[in-house]
């Protein structure tokens, strides 16, 4: 480098450092006004905010994030019970019943249905596997459904079919996402967190938006299944227990009576009642509340936690077992719940994967015990609920994240030790009970192995705004702005499935 | 050349305003110098303007009609009218100036001319109006009872129908996609209007297309315009229908584009065509939603509302839309007969009301059957035993009442059937006894639910696979 390109440097150098002090001083003055103007007038704001409260128009739900707002449009159902079935239920073992496949059990999978096809773990050219189960029509309906679920074939034409529901992913995670936030990847909120926070809840003693799991695993999507992603976190569902404390740590820690809790609790309100007068900040209002509803809530979750109060035929016929987490019990306290003004209760069940890679993952053996397990819980949900006069106004639903393939799964190219099924997401079933559904109906076809749908194929956007359409919403009205635009629970998707309304 | 012609043609809206000032000055000083005759010759100059300018405008006009697409049937009467006007204003300046030497124009009565002028004005304006603005435009914004005696009635947008029974024989094009072209597209592309020389008011025309071509490629809807200009953004300069008119609804869009997908077919049913009913839901005249009554209640002021919420009720709107409201004591478990009382100021409003798990006794009866559009009464889990109950027959739109897990008494059970709209009743965890055997209700007739359901012990529940 010679003496002159220094020289250079050096100069370009004194130039930049001038320009950084400079700069802000030169060319900020503007900005720097502005935003100095600005505060000024905030603070103005504020300022007149202590003389002259009138000027802050607060509205409930500043106070109350689950103040209970009216739905655009007259609701048929105000609650809904959601029962997820992580994992993955075969269809073609419970209501999908499919002769044909039958005929063709053991035989080699036609090319034309694996070209181009990406399955989770098949590979080669798989065998297709005959239904495991004996199917029957039952009911009014005449609807078909296996001896996997005898309690449930008696309560058939309560409830509303949808043979061909239709996903894009293959994969546990995602799909759980999918069906329960619109969206396979993480950050939207869930069905739950929307339903929520459009209408809010009635029990102000209560969480909106409660989550019942069956004990054992999760789901695999995490706690994002119900969480309220964008949405404000007071809309998030609140995971209750059936064992042990129902929410972590509600409890009074030792030696804190109820009474020096409620003294502390005052006390805090006083104090920050006194910084709401001084800043008028509606937040305040809104922590208030919420010290409150903690409070409250203390005794009143475990009251309604707490199935042991039941009559003994109600246990009975939910098959509950007391002191346990279980499904069935999550079944019981589902109808408690919306029995108290729950808007939403998410029950997730696990144990659905059917691969055959195991006893209990077979679906001849291990799926008909899981369907065991559900089946008289539901029939008993739907019964229950139906003689409160709680059906009437309580969407229930049953599905899972997707279906199964009709060819028996051969991980790795290789037979396995257990009748199993892929994943397959195509078609796949799903049903809805309750306000404004059309009982008895069955909207959907599959092809005569079950394969794909032949008519009435309906997305997972679809499932989500007949949901919304129940509960009173335009799915493509309902939306919350974030990130510069408008988001919605459908996406730019979803058609209302008017085949399963009343 | 033809730019010049353009502009001249519109500074037609401008230029006529001249002639019009001009003529009813003159007509005005006229009337104001009827006696003292002192202003002839003013008259005379203005009448000369008058005729100068309403040439021009005559001339403007005409290069408006030729420039701009309008139809001859849409200008014919506002064009020979307004050269009516200009000839009009040259004869009364003839008549009125000195220096005329035309005799017969002499002897006709200047009154004669005036009112000509006035009426010509007047009408010509009005007509010219008509063609810019739209022939409702005075009428528009006037309310709807005078509309209607004016008998102009409210345009409502009427979507296109479809029978329930026979809609696999309703012609698309025919049935749907004219009629939705007629409500969204035909005012401005009309024989008369013509904007962008297209015309879609039948057949011939649509095939015609407009001044960019075809607005039609058959089976391809994202290439023909009719299609691909509704889907554009609002914002977007080619977007139609304009923004600021009604849009046409996401249904009838797809209407569009499934009939140009299908050939365009001007004679097909939708049988024919094979298409899914799914396509048409929107179109199905709606079932109305009687659940709750058909009449109109007067808005709950929000104080109102306010201070039922401060007493505990839990208050919410059926809708955003209704008036109606639901109250529940879901958060007031210490409700009794006495409260009732705070709800009398929504009476009218009140169509659900849940008073489920509080302190009320059958006395609440009698102030229920105050609430003259109850639809849904929920009294499950109370002390009721159902006496006086018959006060309720009175309410005549009670639909759904819940008595579960009440004492209501199986002597009392007659009386709810008398009741004439009520369909159902939920009796489970009551002392009434379930009869052996309950009927399906049938249309229109009370069901009771007595509830009760078990589901008995099969083998199956105990064996484990």
């Amino acid at each position: 480098m010679n003496s002159l390109d220094r020289l250079i440097e050096e100069k370009l150098q004194r130039e930049l450092q001038a320009k950084t002090r400079r700069h802000f001083i030169k060319d900020c003055v503007a900005g720097m006004g502005g935003l100095a103007l600005g505060s000024l007038f905030m603070s103005c704001n504020s300022f007149l905010g202590n003389n002259d409260k009138a000027r802050i128009t607060l509205t409930e739900r500043d106070i109350n994030p689950l103040a209970s707002m009216a739905p655009p449009f007259p609701a048929k159902v105000k609650s809904v019970i959601y029962l997820h079935m992580a994992g993955a239920p075969s269809q073609l073992e419970m209501f999908d019943y499919k002769p044909t496949l039958h005929k063709l059990n053991n035989q080699a999978c036609p090319q034309s249905l694996l070209e181009g096809r990406k399955f989770a773990f098949i590979r080669g050219v798989p065998k297709l596997l005959g239904p495991q189960a004996e199917f029957k029509q039952h009911g009014e309906s005449g609807n078909w459904v296996s001896n996997f679920l005898p309690h449930f074939s008696k309560v058939v034409d309560e409830v509303a079919f949808l043979k061909a529901v239709n996903t894009d992913q293959f994969n546990h995670g995602p799909a759980q996402l999918f069906m329960h936030t619109g969206s396979p990847r993480l950050g939207r909120p869930s069905i739950g967190s929307w339903v929520t926070y459009g209408l809010g809840s009635e029990n102000q003693n209560l969480p909106g938006f409660v989550v019942l799991t069956s004990g054992g695993k999760t789901p695999d999507a995490g706690k994002s299944v119900w969480g309220s992603g964008f949405l404000p976190s007071v809309y998030q569902g609140v995971q209750c227990r059936s064992k042990g404390d129902p929410v972590l740590y509600i409890d009074d820690p030792k030696g804190i009576t109820r009474n020096l809790k409620k003294s502390t609790i005052d006390a805090i309100n006083n104090i920050n009642k006194k910084e709401f007068n001084e800043y008028s900040d509606p937040e305040i209002l809104a922590r208030i509340n919420q010290y409150e509803m903690a409070y409250r809530m203390q005794t009143a979750v475990p009251e309604v936690m707490n199935i042991n109060n039941e009559p003994e035929h109600m246990k009975e016929m939910y098959g509950v077992q007391p002191g346990k987490e279980s499904f069935a019990n999550n079944c019981l306290l589902a109808r408690k719940l919306v029995e108290d003004g729950v808007r939403f209760v998410q029950l997730f069940d696990w144990g659905w994967d059917s691969h055959g890679d195991s006893h209990s993952n077979a679906v001849d053996l291990g799926l008909r015990n899981k369907c065991t397990e559900i089946d008289r819980p539901i029939s008993a949900l739907l019964l229950d609920l139906k003689q409160r006069g709680l059906l009437e106004e309580t969407l229930v639903i049953w599905g899972s994240e997707f279906g199964r393939t009709p060819m028996q799964e051969n991980r790795e190219g290789k037979e396995m030790a257990f009748k199993g099924r892929d994943h397959h997401g195509d078609a796949f079933t799903m049903w809805m009970a309750g306000g404004g559904i059309k009982k008895g109906a069955s909207w959907g076809l599959t092809d005569e192995i079950g394969f794909s749908a032949l008519e009435g194929q309906v997305s997972v956007h679809d499932v989500h705004a007949t949901m919304m359409h129940l509960l009173g919403f335009d799915h493509e009205q309902f939306t919350f702005d974030f990130q510069g635009r408008p988001f919605r629970l459908t996406d730019v998707e979803g058609h209302v499935i008017h085949e399963i309304l009343a | 050349m033809e730019v010049i012609q353009q502009l001249i043609g519109r500074l037609h809206p401008l230029v006529v305003h001249l002639p019009i000032g001009f003529i009813i000055a003159a007509l005005l000083l006229q009337w104001y110098d009827r006696k003292n005759k002192e202003w002839s010759k003013i008259l005379g100059i203005l009448f000369q303007w008058a005729f100068i300018f309403a040439t021009i405008a005559c001339i403007s006009g005409y290069l408006l009609y030729k420039g701009e697409g309008y139809s001859f049937d849409t200008v014919k009467f506002h064009l020979w009218l307004g050269i009516v006007t200009a000839l009009f204003s040259l004869l009364m300046y003839l008549r009125l100036s000195a220096s005329s030497k035309i005799d017969f124009i002499k002897r006709v009565p200047v009154v004669l001319f005036s009112f000509s002028l006035l009426f010509l004005i007047s009408f010509t304006g009005h007509l010219g109006g008509n063609i810019t603005h739209g022939s409702d435009y005075l009428i528009e914004p006037l309310p709807n009872s005078i509309k209607s005696i004016l008998g102009v009635g409210p345009e409502v947008y009427e979507m296109p129908t479809l029978d329930e029974d026979n809609w696999e024989d309703a012609v698309l094009y025919t049935d749907l996609v004219q009629p939705i072209l007629n409500n969204r597209c035909v005012s401005c592309h009309n024989a008369k209007k013509e904007k962008g020389e297209l015309q879609l008011e039948e057949e011939n025309g649509i095939l015609r297309g407009g001044e960019d071509g075809v607005v039609i490629e058959p089976n391809d809807p994202e290439k023909s315009a009719l299609y691909a200009r509704l889907i554009l953004p609002l914002e977007h300069e080619d977007h139609m229908p304009p923004k600021d008119k009604t849009q046409p609804s996401i249904e009838e869009i797809e209407i569009i584009k499934t009939w140009i997908a299908h050939k365009n077919s001007f004679d097909k049913t939708i049988g024919e065509l094979g298409l899914k009913k799914e396509l048409f839901y929107a179109f199905f005249p709606k079932e109305k939603d009687d659940t709750y009554p058909n009449v109109a209640v007067a808005e709950i002021p929000v104080d109102t509302i306010a201070a039922l919420k401060n007493k505990g009720f839990h208050v919410e709107r059926l809708s955003e839309e209704s008036n109606f409201i639901k109250i529940s004591c879901i958060n007031k478990p210490t409700f009794s007969d006495k409260d009732f009382d705070s709800l009398s100021s929504v009476r009218n409003q009140v169509v659900y009301l849940d008073l489920g798990e509080t302190q009320i006794t059958d006395a609440i009866f009698e102030k229920i059957s105050t609430l003259p559009n109850l639809t849904i009464l929920k009294l499950d889990n109370t002390g009721v035993t159902g006496k006086n109950i018959e006060t309720l027959e009175k309410l005549e739109y009670l639909k759904n009442l819940n008595l579960m897990g009440t004492n209501f008494e199986e002597v009392h059970l007659p009386k709810l059937k008398k009741f004439e709209k009520l369909q159902i009743v939920y009796l489970f965890n009551t002392p009434v006894k379930k009869p052996d055997h309950v009927d399906k209700p049938k249309e229109g007739e009370l069901f009771v639910d007595y509830g009760g359901y078990n589901l008995p012990k099969i083998a199956t529940d105990s064996i484990v696979f």
